[in-house]
C-alpha cells in the first residue's frame, strides 16, 4: 500500500510542484486547495504525512486549524508546516500543536523529499517499540536516531525535526565546534543565515531550559558556530 | 515600538557639521508680559476718571461761581436805593468782641446809674463771660476766682449803658496819697471813632461808689486832662468775692459808627501795685486792628440775616469801606464735616487702609488739607474787589487760591438814585465741593483698584495658565520626534481634552503626529510586507525549477539553469535581509530577559578572525584594548551587529582595502569603532544613515538596502548604547562609532 501524503497549499502552482516532487518519489499525494475540502478529506480517510500551509487564503490560520484536527484524529501523525511566516509566534503555535517539523518557504524540493522520508521512518519506528539499542548518549543527553526521541537528563525533549538534526550533529562530536556552514548544511533547507542558525539554537536552549533551567551544554563561539560541552564529571 | 523608544540614539554627525537643532528661543516678549502690558492700558482708565473729574470739578465751580454772582446780585438789588440802611447815623457803635450777628439791646427807659446791679444786669441782657483762659494777658497760674469778667451792654435813646460783674478776691482801690491812677483794680474803655480818633479812658475808685474817669494816653500811666471827666458816668458796687460796675457812657461821644473796647486790670497786691492780670472784651487782640473800622447797621444786618449760606460770608459794605453787615463764615462751622476725625487705635488693617487714604489724599490733593490754608483775615484782596466794584459799578468775580485752599470772591455794586452806594461781598468757599469731589474721586479711585488688581490677577493666573499650556504642547511636540525627526510619540495626551482653540490644536497636533505613526509603522513594516509576499511567488519559481531539474536529468548543468538558479540565491538573501530588521525587532522584544554578562573582546576579537578568513580580499585588523571589556547583553545579537558594521565596512570601503575594528574604553563606556578606508558620507544622508533603507550605494551589482546600520542602531538602542558615523579625517574613511556602556562594579 502506497504511503499517503496529504498537501493542503493554496497556491496552485506551489500545490501542484510539491505533488510533482512527491509523486515522482513514489507517494501518493492528495492536494487540497483549502481548508473545508480538506477537513472533510481527513473525516473520511487519515494521510500517513501531512504538508500544511498555514494561511490557505483569506483563512489566516487554516493550517493550525486542521493541525488540531488532525492530531485530534492521530496523535502521533507526522505533520510538517511549510509556510512564508517565519515568527517565533507561529513557531511556538506550531510547536504547541506538536507539529514534527516547521520549515519556511522557499524550500528546497530535494531537502523536502528528504525530510518527508525521514519523518515517514521515524514515524514508522514509533509505531513499533522504541530500540533502545539506537540510543547515543553524551552525558546525560541521549539521542535516539531511529525515533527522534532526544532525552535530558531522561526526560523528553520535544524538538522539531530540523531542531533534532542540530542536537545530533553537535553531540555526535561533543567539545568540537560546528561552524554556522555546517549546521547550515544540518538544517536541509538550503542556504540558511547565521541567524536563522542563532534562531534555532536559541529556542533549543528554551526547550532544554524548559526541563533544566541550568542548561548550559551548548556553548556560543562567537562569529563561528556553537559547540556540546560534554560532561565534567 | 522599539524604534519610537529610542531617542537620540543615532545620530549622524557628518565633517564638522552641526544636526539641526531644537527649535532656537527668540528674543522678546512672551504672551504673559504681553498681556501684562496689555493691563497696564487699564490705567487710562483712572486717567480719564481724574480727568472728567477735574472736567467736572471745573464745571461744578463755574456753576458754584454762577450761582454766587447771582445771589450777590439779588442782594445787591433788595439793596439798592435804600440809602436810609447806610445813613451813617443808622450805624451802631460795634462793640468788640461780641459776635456782630447778635445785636446790641435795646432799651427805652434810660438806667438809672444808682439802680441796683441786679436790675442793670437784667436790662443789658445776657450777659457775655470773659474769663482769662487763653489769654496773653494773664499768665499760665491764672485762677478764675482772682479775675473773671461778665459783661453786658445796651444801647438807650441817648447813652450806652456798660455793665460789668466781676469777681476779684482782693479789690484795691485807689490810694489817694499816690499819684498814679492805674495802681489800682481799673477799666479801661477804648474808643475808636468814626473819623480814626482813639480816645483811651481810665475808671477808677477810691471807695465803693463813683468813679472817676480821666482821659489817658496811649500808655495809660499819664493822663491827657488832669480833671476828671464828667460825660462818662460809673458806679462801683462791692459784691461778695468781687465788684459790679455800671457805667453810662452819652451816645454823643461815641459818634456814628464807633468801635468801643473795655479791658478790666486786676491788682491784688496792695503794697506792690502791680498789674496782675488783664481781661479784654476783645478776645483775640492781634485779629482786628483798629484802624479797620466797622460799623454795622442793624436794619442791614436784619435784612441780610435770612440770607445765611453755608460756607459763606456775606458782607455790605459802604462808600467809605466800612462793614455794615455780615452774615456766615467762609470756614465751616467743624472740620469733621470733612471726615478728618483723628486716627483711632486700630487694627493694622485699618491702620493699612487708613494710610492707603491719606496717601491717596496726598495724590488726589485732599480738599481737608486746604482748609488749613484758608487765611483768617483776607480784608486786604476783598478791598481791592471792593475798589474795583465801587469805582466801576460793575459786578466782578474772582476765584482765589491759598495753597490749596479755594475762595470764590463775587462782588456786586449797591445803587440809590443813580449812585453807588456799596457793595455786597459773597466770599463762598470752594473746598466743601471739591471735598465732594475729592470723595467721588477717592471711591473711584479704590474701586478702581480693586477692579485693576482682580483684573491683574485674572490676567496673570490667565496666561501664566496659558504659557504653561503653549508651553506643554511645545515640550510634547519636540519630543515626539527626535532631533533626526524620528517619531518618538504617535499622540499628545495632555491637554487635548480642552475645549479651546489650544487644546483643538493640540488635537490636530496629536491627530497629526497619530498618523506620521501610522505611516512610519507601515513603512516599517513595509519590508517585511514585502518579503512575506515575494516568498510565496520565489517558491514557485524555486520548486518549479527544481521539478524542472529533476524531470530533466540533462538540464542539471544548463548554464541558464544555474543562472536562474543565482537569480533565486540572490532573491532570498534579498529577502531574507528585509525580514531581519522586522523580526530583529520582534525579536529583541522577546530578549529583554536574556541579558548575559560577557566579554566583548573576546567576542570581537574571535569574529574577527572568522570575517578575516570569510572576506580574504579585504584587510580586517582589530586593534583592541589590551583588557577585557565587560558588557551585559546578548552576545548573538552584538555579533549581528558586528556582522552588519563589517558589511557595511566591505560595501562601501575601497576595494581591497583595510577594515580597523577598534575598541576602546572611554569613561563609563566602551566605544566600538569599525572604520574603513571608503569615500566620506553623502551629507544629504548623514542625518538618515541609520534609519531604514537608507543607503549610498548606487551600483546595482550590489543589493544594499540600507537594513544594515538600521539593524546597528537597533542593537545599540536595545543595549543602552549610541551609534554615530563621521567621516576620517584626510578625506577618505568613515567611521562608525558604537558607544555601549561597561558594566561597572565587576
Amino acid at each position: 500500500m502506497a504511503t499517503i501524503i496529504a498537501i493542503v497549499e493554496d497556491d496552485t502552482d506551489q500545490r501542484e510542484n510539491y505533488s510533482d516532487v512527491l509523486m515522482a518519489h513514489g507517494y501518493e499525494v492528495r492536494a487540497y486547495p483549502d481548508r473545508p475540502s480538506a477537513q472533510i478529506a481527513f473525516e473520511r480517510e487519515l494521510p500517513d504525512l501531512a504538508l500544511l500551509d498555514i494561511m490557505l487564503g483569506e483563512d489566516m490560520d487554516g493550517g493550525f486549524d486542521l493541525c488540531m484536527q488532525l492530531r485530534n484524529l492521530s496523535p502521533t501523525l507526522p505533520i510538517i508546516f511549510l509556510t512564508a511566516r517565519d515568527s517565533d509566534a507561529d513557531r511556538i503555535s506550531s510547536q504547541r500543536m506538536t507539529a514534527w517539523d516547521y520549515i519556511t518557504k522557499p524550500v528546497s524540493l530535494e531537502f523536502l523529499v528528504a525530510r518527508v522520508h525521514a519523518l515517514l521512518r521515524i514515524s514508522e519506528q514509533l509505531q513499533s517499540q522504541p530500540e533502545p539499542e539506537h540510543n547515543v548518549s553524551v552525558g546525560s543527553l541521549v539521542v535516539n536516531e531511529k525515533s527522534m526521541l532526544v532525552h535530558w537528563k531522561e526526560n523528553p525533549v520535544n524538538l522539531t525535526l530540523t531542531e533534532f538534526w542540530i542536537i545530533e550533529s553537535l553531540s555526535r562530536n561533543p567539545g568540537h565546534v560546528k561552524t554556522y556552514d555546517a549546521l547550515s548544511d544540518v538544517t536541509r533547507q538550503g542556504l540558511v543565515e547565521r541567524n536563522t542558525i542563532n534562531g534555532y539554537i536559541r529556542r533549543i536552549r528554551n526547550k532544554f531550559r524548559e526541563i533544566d533551567p541550568a542548561f548550559d551544554r551548548i556553548q556560543t563561539v562567537h562569529g563561528t558556530g556553537y559547540k556540546w560541552e560534554q560532561d565534567h564529571g | 515600538m522599539n524604534s519610537l523608544v529610542g531617542s537620540r540614539s543615532a545620530k549622524a554627525l557628518p565633517d564638522g557639521g552641526v544636526a539641526p537643532g531644537a527649535p532656537q528661543i527668540r528674543p522678546g516678549l512672551k504672551i504673559r508680559t504681553k498681556l501684562l502690558l496689555l493691563v497696564l492700558l487699564l490705567l487710562v482708565i483712572p486717567w480719564m476718571g481724574y480727568e472728567s473729574v477735574r472736567e467736572m470739578e471745573k464745571f461744578l465751580l463755574a456753576g458754584q461761581e454762577q450761582a454766587l454772582e447771582l445771589t450777590t446780585q439779588g442782594i445787591s438789588s433788595i439793596l439798592g436805593n435804600r440809602t436810609d440802611l447806610f445813613d451813617p447815623g443808622v450805624g451802631v457803635p460795634e462793640i468788640i468782641g461780641r459776635p456782630l450777628t447778635s445785636l446790641l439791646g435795646e432799651i427805652e427807659e434810660p438806667l438809672a446809674i444808682d439802680a441796683p446791679a441786679e436790675i442793670w444786669a437784667a436790662s443789658v441782657g445776657p450777659l457775655t463771660h470773659f474769663s482769662g483762659f487763653g489769654l496773653f494777658e494773664c499768665g499760665p497760674e491764672y485762677r478764675p476766682e482772682s479775675l473773671a469778667v461778665r459783661h453786658g451792654l445796651a444801647l438807650g435813646p441817648d447813652s450806652v449803658f456798660a455793665f460789668f460783674e466781676i469777681d476779684d478776691d482782693v479789690l484795691v482801690f485807689r490810694d489817694p496819697t499816690l499819684l498814679s491812677l492805674d495802681a489800682n483794680d481799673q477799666i479801661r474803655m477804648t474808643i475808636q471813632r468814626n473819623n480814626g480818633e482813639i480816645l483811651r479812658y481810665l475808671l477808677t475808685a477810691q471807695a465803693p461808689g463813683r468813679l472817676s474817669v480821666y482821659l489817658m494816653r496811649a500808655n495809660w500811666k499819664d493822663v491827657v486832662d488832669g480833671e476828671a471827666l464828667r460825660e462818662i458816668v460809673g458806679t462801683l458796687d462791692p459784691l461778695t468775692g468781687g465788684f459790679a460796675v455800671k457805667v453810662r457812657i452819652p451816645r454823643d461821644l461815641l459818634g456814628v459808627g464807633a468801635r468801643l473796647k473795655f479791658e478790666v486790670v486786676d491788682i491784688d497786691d496792695r503794697n506792690t501795685r502791680e498789674i496782675e492780670q488783664i481781661i479784654s472784651t476783645e478776645p483775640d487782640p492781634g485779629s482786628h486792628e483798629f484802624g479797620s473800622v466797622r460799623l454795622v447797621t442793624p436794619e442791614l444786618a436784619k435784612l441780610i440775616q435770612p440770607l445765611y449760606i453755608s460756607e459763606a460770608n456775606i458782607t455790605v459794605w459802604d462808600r467809605s469801606y466800612r462793614v455794615r453787615a455780615q452774615v456766615g463764615s467762609v470756614v465751616p462751622p467743624a472740620r469733621e464735616a470733612f471726615g478728618m476725625t483723628p486716627p483711632e487705635k486700630a487694627s493694622l488693617l485699618k491702620r493699612a487702609e487708613d494710610q492707603l487714604i491719606r496717601f491717596l489724599g496726598w495724590i488726589l490733593r485732599s480738599p481737608a488739607r486746604g482748609l488749613a490754608d484758608m487765611p483768617a483775615d483776607s480784608s486786604a484782596e476783598d478791598q481791592r474787589v471792593l475798589a474795583r466794584v465801587l469805582a466801576e459799578g460793575e459786578p466782578s468775580t474772582e476765584r482765589r487760591r491759598y495753597g490749596d485752599a479755594k475762595l470764590i470772591v463775587t462782588a456786586s455794586p449797591i445803587w440809590a438814585q443813580g449812585e453807588i452806594e456799596g457793595a455786597v461781598l459773597i466770599k463762598q468757599s470752594a473746598n466743601k465741593l471739591l471735598a465732594l469731589q475729592y470723595k467721588t474721586l477717592q471711591r473711584f479711585t479704590i474701586l478702581f483698584l480693586a477692579v485693576f488688581v482682580f483684573l491683574s490677577l485674572a490676567i496673570l493666573i490667565f496666561s501664566t495658565r496659558l504659557t504653561y499650556r503653549v508651553g506643554r504642547l511645545q515640550r510634547e511636540t519636540e519630543q515626539a520626534a527626535s532631533s533626526e525627526g524620528r517619531l518618538l510619540k504617535d499622540r499628545i495626551r495632555a491637554g487635548a481634552r480642552s475645549s479651546d482653540e489650544l487644546g483643538s490644536l493640540t488635537r490636530s497636533i496629536s491627530s497629526m503626529l497619530h498618523n506620521l505613526g501610522q505611516y512610519t509603522r507601515y513603512l516599517e513594516r513595509l519590508p517585511d510586507t514585502l518579503a512575506h509576499e515575494l516568498h510565496n511567488p520565489l517558491n514557485v519559481v524555486n520548486s518549479s525549477l527544481e521539478n524542472l531539474q529533476y524531470n530533466h536529468r540533462e538540464l542539471t548543468d544548463d548554464k541558464h539553469l544555474q543562472r536562474a538558479r543565482n537569480g533565486i540565491g540572490r532573491l532570498r538573501s534579498i529577502i531574507t535581509s528585509l525580514t531581519e530588521a522586522a523580526s530583529l525587532k520582534e525579536a529583541l522584544s522577546q530578549e529583554q530577559e536574556q541579558l548575559e554578562r560577557f566579554d566583548l573582546r573576546s567576542l570581537i576579537q574571535n569574529c574577527v578572525e572568522g570575517y578575516q578568513s570569510a572576506n580574504p580580499g579585504y584587510r580586517i585588523v582589530a586593534t583592541l584594548a589590551p583588557t577585557s571589556a565587560w558588557i551585559f547583553g546578548v552576545p548573538d545579537r552584538i555579533a549581528q551587529m558586528l556582522d552588519k558594521l563589517i558589511d557595511n565596512a566591505i560595501a562601501f570601503g575601497a576595494q581591497n582595502g583595510l577594515i580597523i575594528v577598534n575598541l576602546r574604553h572611554g569613561g563609563d563606556n566602551l566605544e566600538l569603532t569599525v572604520s574603513n578606508d571608503g569615500p566620506t558620507l553623502p551629507p544629504e544622508i548623514a542625518d538618515s544613515l541609520f534609519d531604514p533603507m537608507v543607503s549610498s550605494t548606487r551600483d546595482a551589482r550590489k543589493t544594499h538596502l540600507g537594513l544594515g546600520l538600521y539593524i546597528v542602531r537597533l542593537v545599540t538602542e536595545f543595549h543602552k548604547g549610541t551609534v554615530a558615523a563621521r567621516n576620517r579625517r584626510g578625506g577618505t574613511g568613515v567611521d562608525v562609532v558604537v558607544s555601549l556602556p561597561t558594566l561597572t562594579g565587576q
